[in-house]
């Protein structure tokens, strides 16, 4: 708690404002904002580092009609918030779970319920970059000879000025809000990444107009100065930061727990059936993990509770 | 080395030859059998290879894993990028590079976002792919899909999603196409390269347990078969030794 203390002159002394926020209060955040503009951008890569605490907030909050990004590749959220009915167009160049196809993105996609644009990872990073930089685009000179481009809707073909060869530019990419989940924040919202890979997280941060962060602990603000160099996303660009145990599951947070694929199988073993015709699985799995739980407790006890998350924790350990 | 070679063992010991000392290269999403080529090139001919171009270097993971985009697979690694480096790497282009898909065609492209029906309207919705650019921006690439059936190679891709040679010379230096592009298809059956004046695919060699007429009937177009065509040079026992005890000590590739 901030107290604002007397200074010399008896003056109160202003004080700093903790971006610490709840879940629930997180997700409100973002669907406001997402009702201004339905952008939104997941950090993150396939089953790493992934927000999915806030995707699955953001979901019980209530939002459907988003676009949305990420880094270049993605699989489990965006094929929930799918399943979830909350999507209507996908910005994501690769969705996939890796070991077998996104079942809820194929099933809308086939049927003509959601768009998902043909793109590539040049095209979302440097989109994200000319948002990033406040540069009006970002030259590409490496995309020839793919359908991709007679279809991707956020290329333009231009002159280069210098050269006079023809090659791309990708306006910015300014997603309303991102969520981004890091191992380690402090109470000023300064990310500490721990993982070994950082992904797109630090340019979508500087890409976004807001920036909501899950954090898989607080740490004292001490170990920020510490070690600044540490620090991945400078509170300047996170608006809000939330500690959620587990925040990433079932994707990884690494080194705290790993990926759990059984969870990302039988869901996905769930998505397959209902493309088949039954979604009684795939809906009791909604209401079971995303609309029923009220905490992130109990979201811990739906999925198994300590015992499962420790084995999740002693693989990531010990590889 | 008793035990009988498998398919991907075969396939990882194809690949693993053609990688060159000193050269920069990088495995893609489907990594399990160009992770291992990688691994094993550079245990028996390669030291100075670098893995770099997908956020980080040269990687010594404990054990294969399906994909290296897991920080369990890159268990320890010299250093860690991130997408802003990925976008130089791919303007810079590698070394080499690896590629699969739903379809493969005869001149080499590679589909992975639809089968039938049209991009936004499709009979089945692929997963896209992130990167495009590898494929032409680096020296050369491989394919290597895991499954070689009637199915996944077919005459003409529905959706070009990496261009290999595309309808063939005139087509890729239309497009600005000015690298070698796929030099091997290496799959469970076989080796396929390209005719170097039509740049359509041929049929190189066949994996042990497979004839020509096998690869033949399990490929949807002509693989130009003229002659006897040669065997695949199976492992050696250096290969396997350093593969199966060094690389893939949990047997991934055999399971």
């Amino acid at each position: 708690m901030e107290v604002a203390s007397p200074t010399m002159d008896g003056q109160a002394k202003p004080t700093r404002c903790s971006k610490v926020t709840s879940l629930q209060d997180a997700a409100r955040l973002a669907r406001g904002a997402l009702e201004e503009r339905p952008e939104l951008c997941l950090g993150g890569l396939f089953k790493q580092g992934r927000p999915v605490a806030l995707v699955r907030g953001l979901l019980a909050a209530g939002a459907d009609g988003l676009h949305v990004y990420s880094s270049p590749g993605a699989g489990y959220d965006i094929d929930l918030m799918i399943a979830a009915g909350a999507v209507a167009q996908v910005f994501i160049p690769g969705v996939t779970l890796e070991n077998r196809l996104c079942p809820n993105f194929r099933r809308a996609v086939e049927a003509g319920q959601v768009t998902a644009h043909a793109l590539d990872a040049l095209t979302v990073v440097g989109g994200l970059m000319a948002s990033a930089h406040g540069v009006p685009f970002q030259p590409i000179d490496a995309l020839r000879g793919s359908d991709v481009l007679k279809h991707n809707p956020l290329l333009r073909e231009i002159d280069c000025p210098f050269s006079g060869r023809h090659i791309h530019a990708v306006g910015p990419i300014r997603p309303r809000v991102t969520f981004l989940h890091a191992q380690e924040a402090d109470r000023w919202g300064n990310l500490r990444h721990l993982s070994t890979m950082v992904y797109a997280d630090q340019l979508m941060a500087r890409a976004s107009d807001m920036v909501i962060a899950s954090v898989d602990r607080i740490v004292p603000e001490e170990v920020v100065l510490d070690d600044p160099s540490r620090v991945t996303v400078p509170s300047h660009y996170v608006d809000a930061v939330v500690e959620v145990p587990f925040g990433a599951h079932p994707t990884a947070s690494f080194p705290n727990y790993a990926m759990d694929e059984e969870h990302i199988d039988a869901y996905a073993d769930l998505g397959d059936a209902a493309r088949a015709g039954d979604a009684a699985g795939l809906n009791a799995y909604i209401a079971r993990h995303v609309t029923g739980p009220e905490s992130q407790g109990d979201y811990i006890e739906a999925v198994g509770g300590s015992a499962h998350f420790a084995r999740l924790e002693a693989e990531a350990r010990n590889g | 080395m008793n035990s009988a070679v498998s398919p991907l063992e075969q396939m990882v010991v194809v690949l693993a030859r053609d990688l060159a000392d000193g050269e920069l290269g990088a495995a893609g999403a489907a990594a399990l059998v160009p992770m291992a080529a990688i691994a094993l090139a550079r245990e028996l001919h390669a030291p100075n290879l670098t893995v770099g171009g997908e956020m980080f270097f040269n990687p010594e993971p404990g054990r294969l894993y399906p994909s290296m985009l897991d920080d369990r697979a890159l268990g320890r690694c010299e250093a860690a990028e991130t997408f802003i480096e990925l976008f130089g790497h791919s303007h810079h282009g590698l070394g080499f590079f690896f590629h699969s898909g739903l379809q493969h065609d005869a001149f080499g492209n590679i589909n992975l976002h639809h089968v039938g029906g049209t991009l936004h309207a499709p009979k089945m919705r692929g997963p896209g792919a992130a990167n495009l650019s590898y494929c032409h921006t680096s020296s050369r690439f491989y394919i290597c899909p895991t499954v070689h059936s009637a199915r996944n190679f077919v005459e003409k891709v529905d959706f070009i999603t990496i261009p290999g040679h595309l309808s063939g010379p005139a087509a890729k230096r239309d497009a600005g196409l000015v690298n070698e592009g796929p030099r091997l298809v290496v799959t469970p059956r076989a080796v396929m390269d390209f005719d170097k004046t039509t740049l359509r695919m041929r049929l190189k060699s066949v994996h042990a347990g497979n004839t020509p007429e096998d690869v033949q009937r399990h490929t949807g177009f002509d693989l130009a078969i003229r002659g006897d065509v040669p065997r695949t040079r199976p492992p050696t026992d250096a290969e396997l030794r350093v593969l199966r005890e060094r690389i893939d000590p949990s047997g991934a590739l055999r399971a």
